[in-house]
C-alpha cells in the first residue's frame, strides 16, 4: 500500500489572528503552527493502514521552509518520508496542481488529506486532485478500511450516513472519527530528522485567486439581561439585533 | 472551566532565550536531540495534557479513589493516561539510551513536566514516581534487577513507588525499623510497614514495585544502617508467573487534595513470605534514595509552580470577564456599566503577584535543571564541581519557594474570584487543596530550611554562597548596560550584601556553639534567601527581555510579552523583595527567648 498524505501548515486554532499590509496578509509573527486538524486525522489513519497492511506513507506539504517543523511532526507520527513543494500555497487550484504533479509520477494507491484546511476552509483540493488525475475523490470520509484493493468507507450525508466501496486508487478528504489523532512518541520524534525530506520546485505558478482584504469576525458583545416577563423585547432583539429569527 | 493552564510561550522563552538550551544540546551526550525535537516534545506534552489530563482534572477529584475488600480503585482515565505515557516513551525520556530512554536534558523534561503538572498535577504523580524509582534501579541495581524491572516500568505496565515513611519515622528516617533478613537464595525477607506511599496500590496496574528502605539484620543504628530494596507486590516464581509477594494494602489515607493519587499504607511480610532484592550495596540505601529525592524535590517545586500557573490563568480569565463595580475615579457615575475586575488596582496586584511567583519559580527550576545538565555533561572537573555546588545549594530553594509562595499565589487567585472562588463551580478551590501538599512532600519546609542553612551554607563554610554571588554578578553586570535596569541592579546588590550579613551573623552563632539558636529560624532564613534568589531570576529574565526589545524590534504580541516580563520584574522588586527587611530584622536579633528557650508550658 503506497499512501500519500497531504498536510497543511496552519495556525493553531487557539492563536490570536491579526493581519498586516493593509489587511491583505496574515501576520505570522508569534503564531504557533500545526498540522491541519483534519489532515492529522488522515495521517493517523494512513499510519494505521500501513501498520496493518504494510507499505509506505509519504507526507506532502506545499509551503516554504518555515513549514518544515510541521512536516517533521508528520514524520515523527509515522510517515516514512516527506516531500515539500517549495512554494507559498496561494490557493486551492495551485496546491491541487502541485499534488497532482507529484502523484502522476508515483502511482499512489491512496491520496489522503483533510476534508478542508482549518485556515481558509475551502474544502476543494481533494476534488480538484481527483479531477486532475482522473480518479475518484470522496469526502468527508469518516471510516476507512482496505480489503483486497477495495476501500470500504462511510461518510456523512444529509440526514444520515452513507456506506460505500470503491476500487483504488482514490483521493480522500477525511475527518474524525476516521482515526484518533496520534501523539508522536519519543522514538518517533528523535528519529524524525533522520527520515528523508525532499524539497522540489513547484510545477508552475498558476493561481486563480488574489485576496483583496481580510477582516476578523465581530467581537463578542456584552450579555444583555432581559426581564423574564418581557418577551416582546427578547423577540425584538433576536430579530433586529442578533438577526437570528 | 478555564481554557489555559500554562504559557508555552513562557516555557520556550526560558528554554531558548534565558537558559540557552542550544548550549546544553551541544554536548555529544545530547547529540540525538535538536531544537526541533524539543519543540515536538513540548507539543506532545500539550497533546497528552489536552487529551488525558486537563479535561478530567475536576472529574477525577470528585470521584476520589476507593478502598474496598482490600482493593484500591482509581479513576479509569488515569489508567489510560499511564498507558499513553508509556506508549509515547515519556516515562523514561531522560534515561540514557542504555536504560531504554532518550537521553533528554532535564531542562526539557522540566518543561514537559510543567505542562502536564499544570494540566492535572495529581495524575502526573503516577508516572513521575515510576520514573524516579526506575531510575534508582537503573543507576544502582544489578543487571538482573534492571532487566526484570525497568522495561516494564518505563512502558507503564508496572507502577513504581518510593517507600520511605513508617508510622513512627517520617522526617526522621534514621528511626525506621523495617527489617531485611538475608537468605541463601539471593533475596532478603522483608518485614515492616510503610505509610503515605503515593500510588502504592491500585487496580489496573499489573504490578507495583516498591523501592523500600529497610535495615538488614544487625545493621548499624541511624542512617548509616539503611539499605534499599526492590519489593514488588507480585514476584515471579520459577516459571516466570507472577505470584503474591506478601505485600498487603492495609488502607488508604483520605486526603485534602490530590485525590487522584492514593496514599497507601502497606504491610510487608505479615506471613513471613515477602521477598526483596538489595539495590546496590548494603547500608547505602539512603544515599541512593537521595538521588531520587533531589530529583523529586525539584519535581515538587515544579508541581507547585505548575499548580499556581493553572490557578493564575483561571483567575486571569475570570478577571477579564467578570464586571463588578466601578473604578474609584468613576464611583459617582452609576449610570456607567460596571467595569471588569481586572481594571481594579488591587486585582491587578493579585494577578501580578501570581505571575511573579509562577514565572519566577519556573525560572529557578529551569536554572537548577540547567546546572544538572551541565554537571552531567561537562568534562571539566572544576566546572562540574561548580555546577554541583550551585545545584545542591539551590535545590531546597527551588522546592520551597514555589511550594510556599505557590500556596499564597493560589490563595490570591481564589481571592480574585471572590465568593465564587470558594465554590466548586470554579477550579481554584481544588488548586488550593492540591498545592497545599507541596510544602510537605519530599521534606517539609522546615527540613528544607535546615538543609539550606546547616548543610548547604554552613556545611560548605559559605563557599556555596560565593558561587551564588558570582552567578548573580553575571546578571547584574549585563543588566547594568541598560539605564532603566540600573535601579534594580543596585537593589539586588544591596540585598546580596544583606544576605551575607545575615549569614555571617548566624554562622557566628554556630561557631560559638549556639547551633540551636543559629538554626531556630531556618525557615525564616529560607524565605529571606528565596526572595533574593527569585529577585535574581527576575532580573535575569528582564535583562533578556530588554535585550530582545533593543536588538530584535519585536512588535505586537511578542513586544507585549517582553514588556510584561519587565513589568513583572518591577512588581517583584517593589512589592516582594522589600519583605526581606522584616525577615532580616528578626534574623539579626541575637537573643532568642521566644522559641528556643521558651518553656512549652507557655504555649497553651
Amino acid at each position: 500500500m503506497k499512501i500519500l498524505v497531504c498536510i497543511t501548515h496552519v495556525p493553531d486554532t487557539t492563536s490570536k489572528i491579526t493581519f498586516t499590509n493593509d489587511n491583505t496578509e496574515l501576520d505570522k509573527g508569534g503564531l504557533q503552527f500545526v498540522i491541519g486538524p483534519y489532515d492529522d486525522y488522515a495521517l493517523a489513519r494512513a499510519v494505521e493502514i500501513k501498520e496493518q497492511l504494510g507499505g509506505t506513507v509519504t507526507a506532502l506539504n506545499v509551503g516554504q521552509q518555515e513549514t518544515e517543523p510541521t512536516i517533521r511532526k508528520a514524520l515523527a507520527i509515522g510517515a516514512d518520508d516527506a516531500i515539500r513543494i517549495d512554494a507559498e500555497p496561494t490557493d486551492a487550484y495551485f496546491v491541487a496542481q502541485q499534488i497532482a504533479e507529484v502523484a502522476k509520477a508515483e502511482n499512489y494507491d491512496l491520496i489522503m488529506m483533510g476534508r478542508e484546511s482549518s485556515d481558509y476552509n475551502g474544502g476543494q483540493v481533494h476534488g480538484m486532485v481527483g479531477e486532475m488525475l482522473g480518479i475518484p475523490s470522496l469526502s468527508p470520509v469518516m471510516k476507512l478500511d482496505i480489503d483486497k484493493g477495495v476501500a470500504k468507507m462511510a461518510r456523512e450525508i444529509e440526514g444520515g450516513k452513507e456506506y460505500l466501496e470503491a476500487s483504488l486508487p482514490l483521493v480522500l478528504g477525511c475527518q474524525e472519527p476516521i482515526a484518533e489523532w496520534k501523539i508522536p512518541n519519543m522514538r518517533g520524534i528523535m528519529g524524525a530528522r533522520k527520515k528523508p525530506l525532499k524539497v522540489i520546485t513547484p510545477t508552475n505558478n498558476d493561481t486563480l485567486t488574489t485576496p483583496e482584504s481580510y477582516e476578523l469576525p465581530a467581537p463578542r458583545t456584552d450579555v444583555k439581561l432581559i426581564d423574564a416577563d418581557n418577551t416582546a423585547e427578547l423577540v425584538s432583539l433576536l430579530k433586529n439585533e442578533a438577526k437570528v429569527i | 472551566m478555564a481554557k489555559k493552564y500554562i504559557s508555552i510561550e513562557n516555557l520556550k522563552f526560558l528554554l531558548n532565550e534565558v537558559f540557552n538550551i542550544e548550549e546544553v544540546l551541544e554536548s555529544p551526550y545530547y547529540a540525538e536531540t535538536d531544537n526541533e525535537a524539543v519543540n515536538m516534545i513540548l507539543d506532545a506534552a500539550v497533546d497528552i495534557s489536552d487529551r488525558h489530563l486537563f479535561p478530567f482534572y475536576t472529574e477525577i477529584d470528585r470521584a476520589d479513589h476507593t478502598f474496598e475488600d482490600g482493593k484500591v480503585t482509581i479513576h479509569p482515565e488515569i489508567i489510560k493516561y499511564i498507558k499513553a505515557m508509556g506508549e509515547a516513551g515519556f516515562i523514561g525520556g531522560s534515561f540514557s539510551f542504555e536504560h531504554g530512554g532518550q537521553q533528554l536534558p532535564q531542562m526539557v523534561t522540566a518543561a514537559s513536566g510543567a505542562i502536564m503538572s499544570a494540566a492535572n498535577n495529581g495524575v502526573v504523580m503516577f508516572t513521575g514516581l515510576t520514573a524516579g524509582s526506575a531510575h534508582l534501579i537503573a543507576s544502582f541495581g544489578s543487571k538482573e534487577l534492571k532487566e526484570k524491572y525497568t522495561g516494564k516500568m518505563l512502558s507503564g505496565e508496572w507502577q513504581g513507588t518510593m517507600a520511605l515513611t513508617e508510622p513512627q519515622a517520617g522526617s526522621s528516617l534514621s528511626d525506621i525499623v523495617s527489617s531485611a533478613t538475608p537468605t541463601d537464595q539471593g533475596h532478603y525477607k522483608l518485614k515492616g510497614q510503610k505509610i503515605f506511599i503515593s500510588s502504592g496500590d491500585y487496580e489496573g496496574t499489573e504490578n507495583v514495585v516498591h523501592l523500600m528502605l529497610a535495615r538488614i539484620d544487625g545493621a548499624p543504628l541511624g542512617t548509616k544502617g539503611i539499605s534499599l530494596f526492590v519489593v514488588p507486590k507480585l514476584r515471579e516464581d520459577e516459571n516466570g508467573n507472577l505470584i503474591d509477594n506478601d505485600v498487603t494494602t492495609a488502607g488508604v489515607y483520605h486526603k485534602m487534595g490530590q485525590k487522584s493519587t492514593p496514599a497507601v499504607h502497606y504491610i510487608a511480610g505479615d506471613n513471613d513470605n515477602c521477598h526483596g532484592w538489595l539495590v546496590g550495596e548494603p547500608n547505602k540505601g539512603l544515599s541512593y534514595m537521595f538521588q531520587m529525592m533531589n530529583e523529586a524535590r525539584l519535581g515538587v517545586g515544579l508541581m507547585g509552580a505548575a499548580i499556581a500557573s493553572a490557578a493564575y490563568y483561571a483567575s486571569l480569565e475570570y478577571a477579564n470577564e467578570r464586571p463588578q463595580g466601578r473604578k474609584i475615579s468613576e464611583q459617582s457615575a452609576k449610570d456607567k456599566p460596571q467595569t471588569f475586575i481586572i481594571n481594579h488596582a488591587d486585582v491587578k496586584r493579585m494577578l501580578l503577584f501570581q505571575k511573579s511567583v509562577v514565572e519566577g519559580g519556573l525560572s529557578l527550576i529551569f536554572e537548577c535543571s540547567r546546572y544538572a545538565d551541565l554537571e552531567m555533561t561537562t568534562e571539566d572537573e572544576t566546572a562540574k564541581k561548580r555546577y554541583k555546588g550551585l545545584l545542591d545549594l539551590l535545590t531546597p530553594v527551588a522546592k520551597t519557594f514555589p511550594a510556599e509562595y505557590g500556596i499564597k499565589s493560589v490563595s490570591e487567585g481564589m481571592q480574585c474570584l471572590g465568593g465564587f472562588g470558594y465554590t466548586t463551580d470554579f477550579p481554584l478551590e481544588q488548586h488550593y487543596r492540591d498545592i497545599r501538599i507541596t510544602s510537605i512532600y519530599e521534606g517539609t519546609t522546615g527540613i528544607q530550611s535546615l538543609d539550606l542553612l546547616a548543610r548547604k551554607i554552613m556545611g560548605t563554610g559559605g563557599k556555596s554562597l560565593m558561587l551564588l554571588a558570582e552567578e548573580v554578578k553575571k546578571v547584574t553586570d549585563e543588566a547594568s548596560t541598560y539605564d532603566d535596569l540600573k535601579k534594580y541592579v543596585t537593589a539586588l546588590q544591596e540585598k546580596l550584601q544583606d544576605l551575607q550579613k545575615v549569614t555571617q551573623q548566624l554562622g557566628g552563632m554556630a561557631m560559638q556553639g549556639k547551633m540551636e539558636l543559629a538554626l531556630a529560624d531556618a525557615t525564616l532564613y529560607m524565605e529571606f534567601f528565596s526572595l533574593i534568589v527569585i529577585g535574581w531570576q527576575w532580573l535575569k529574565q528582564a535583562t533578556v527581555a530588554k535585550k530582545a526589545m533593543v536588538t530584535g524590534n519585536p512588535e505586537g504580541e511578542k513586544l507585549k510579552f517582553y514588556e510584561s516580563k519587565i513589568h513583572t520584574m518591577r512588581y517583584f522588586f517593589s512589592y516582594e523583595l522589600p519583605k526581606t527587611l522584616g525577615l532580616m530584622t528578626r534574623l539579626m536579633d541575637k537573643d532568642d527567648t521566644l522559641t528556643v528557650e521558651v518553656e512549652k508550658e507557655l504555649i497553651v
